[in-house]
């Protein structure tokens, strides 16, 4: 106990200054706060749902509403010839939900909180963080309906492929951190980037291959497409779950660069923009 | 190895922005160019303050002085332009009670959240639970949403999170001119509580009484730059003085 609060105490030792803050007293700090962004993750997985009549189970049925949108859309209109077009689609579709709207929601959760941020410090991250995590914790409760899914579609899983999942979930959930970390400090200063990302993602989701496959890319697109962070992610996902093999350790690894890569811009325009958070709210 | 000072501010600077008409949209931005130039508002220029721990100080002066804004920069809320601020501790501040209450949530689960903020970890305020609802009084209520909670129970609340976190700063902005005779002397009696245990202290105030009570040491805060330091009574003999002239 003793030494757990000392630790802490070490933590709140803070220093401004007019140059950018130190990288490892934030992470610090951030992690010190990790009570605050348990109970805002609680607190909105809660309340997400609350005084509807079907509640948390609001949770499963919106995905699965979409599936059949989708599924009698792409295999009775547009027909693709992809055999299992329901399971092909839905284990791609509930990774992409988490995606859109980790970074479409995020957008407002600085601005939300405006009153706190105006009033009480605590490290600013702490507001986009907790905002992704719950949506994280709620794909990971729909990855108990694709393996339903999976189940019924009679796919026989393989073991060590399925714990491939947790890779590919670490990396997904590091590009919607730093998507979420431009979108939300962004928006503080431009409040119509709430809005321009509502069409961004939508544009987003057809330019990757959520709705079709890979293969059916003009060989010329290939290249740009590969440059798309979710396409790797995506693509591991349906390897995983829809053809039941062990993803490729090349797709995993250039998905974690990509990943990296959009959260160092993500952390980087953060840092620079909440200086100035309490004054332009 | 103990650092003697709990802040120490080094010949700080800070300027505000200040719009003439602020458009945030696009549309805005780009047909109203001109609009959105600013003027800066230098509101701190150049304060050194050193605190040390344990000891209670004021801040005192006219509004717009910039006192305020000293006080969002101590507690972190704002960024200096240039200068330094060190703190050592848990800041809390009872600048703002009950900011981020939840209006559909217990009593219970918002002294959780609002603990939290503070940055306290879920044990410790598993231990400090039953002291918080014993000092706000509401033990009766605290299971019930807090919107149900009268104005006054709010800031009850609020009050007795933040002076249960075991902040090693404590600061405090006008909070004592609200709340009827009972609730500020209930205040006063919690703040020399706290100042015992070795907290320190920083108080925002016109009422120059409770400053005296209360601090060592009072600073008369002018145009951004501090004017005069020292003892409270002599600060505010001063400081009474020159607002009586004009």
């Amino acid at each position: 106990m003793q030494k757990e609060d000392s630790r802490n105490k070490e933590a709140l030792t803070v220093k401004r200054t007019g140059q950018r803050d130190d990288f490892f007293q934030t992470v610090k700090e951030i992690y010190a706060y990790k009570e605050m962004i348990i109970s805002f993750v609680r607190r909105e997985l809660r309340g997400r749902y609350k005084g509807s009549a079907l509640g948390f189970f609001w949770t499963f049925l919106n995905p699965l509403l979409q599936l059949c949108v989708y599924s009698i859309v792409f295999s009775t209109i547009l027909k693709q010839g992809i055999e299992k077009y329901y399971l092909f689609l839905f284990v791609a579709l509930i990774p992409w939900i988490f995606f859109s709207s980790s970074v479409t929601g995020s957008a407002s959760s600085v601005i939300a909180q405006k009153d706190m941020v105006k009033k009480i410090y605590f490290p600013r991250e702490v507001l986009p963080i907790a905002h992704v995590t719950t949506n994280f914790v709620n794909m990971l409760l729909c990855f108990i309906v694709i393996f339903a899914v999976v189940v019924i579609s009679g796919t026989k899983l393989d073991a060590v492929a399925v714990l491939c999942l947790v890779p590919v979930w670490i990396v997904e959930y590091i590009l919607a951190l730093g998507m979420a970390f431009i979108a939300s400090s962004v928006t503080v200063y431009f409040r119509d980037m709430e809005h321009i990302l509502g069409i961004l993602m939508l544009a987003w989701q057809y330019l990757t291959p959520v709705l079709y496959g890979y293969d059916i890319i003009p060989d010329q697109y290939k290249l740009w497409f590969s440059l798309n962070p979710m396409t790797p992610v995506i693509g591991a996902y349906r390897t995983i779950l829809y053809e039941a093999r062990v993803p490729e350790l090349e797709t995993l690894l250039w998905a974690l660069a990509l990943g990296l890569t959009v959260l160092m811009v993500g952390w980087c325009t953060f840092t620079r923009l909440k200086r100035r958070f309490a004054e332009e709210l | 190895m103990e650092a003697e000072y709990a802040v120490e501010i080094n010949d700080v600077y800070k300027r505000y922005r200040i719009y003439r008409d602020k458009g945030s949209e696009l549309k805005e931005k780009i047909l109203f160019r001109k609009r959105n130039s600013y003027t800066e508002n230098k509101v701190i220029r150049g304060v050194t303050v050193r605190i040390r721990k344990g000891e209670a100080v004021g801040f005192i002066g006219k509004n717009g002085c910039g006192k305020s804004t000293l006080l969002k920069l101590i507690s972190r809320i704002i960024y200096p332009d240039s200068g330094e601020i060190v703190t050592r501790g848990r800041i809390s501040g009872l600048i703002e009670l009950g900011a981020g209450f939840h209006p559909d949530m217990t009593g219970r689960e918002n002294i959780y959240t609002n603990a939290s903020i503070y940055g306290l970890s879920k044990r410790e305020i598993d231990e400090k639970l039953e002291k918080i609802i014993d000092f706000s009084g509401l033990a009766d209520f605290i299971d019930a949403p807090v919107r149900t909670y009268s104005s006054g129970m709010y800031m009850r609340l609020g009050f007795s999170v933040a002076i249960n976190v075991n902040a090693d700063i404590l600061l405090i902005d006008e909070i004592l001119a609200v709340g009827d005779g009972e609730f500020q002397a209930k205040c006063m009696n919690a703040l020399r509580e706290i100042k015992k245990n070795g907290a320190t202290i920083v108080i925002v105030s016109h009422a120059l009484s409770q400053i005296e009570e209360l601090c060592e040491k009072s600073y008369w805060i002018k145009d951004g730059r501090i004017q005069m330091e020292g003892a409270p009574s002599d600060v505010h003999e001063a400081y009474s003085a020159e607002t009586k002239k004009e």
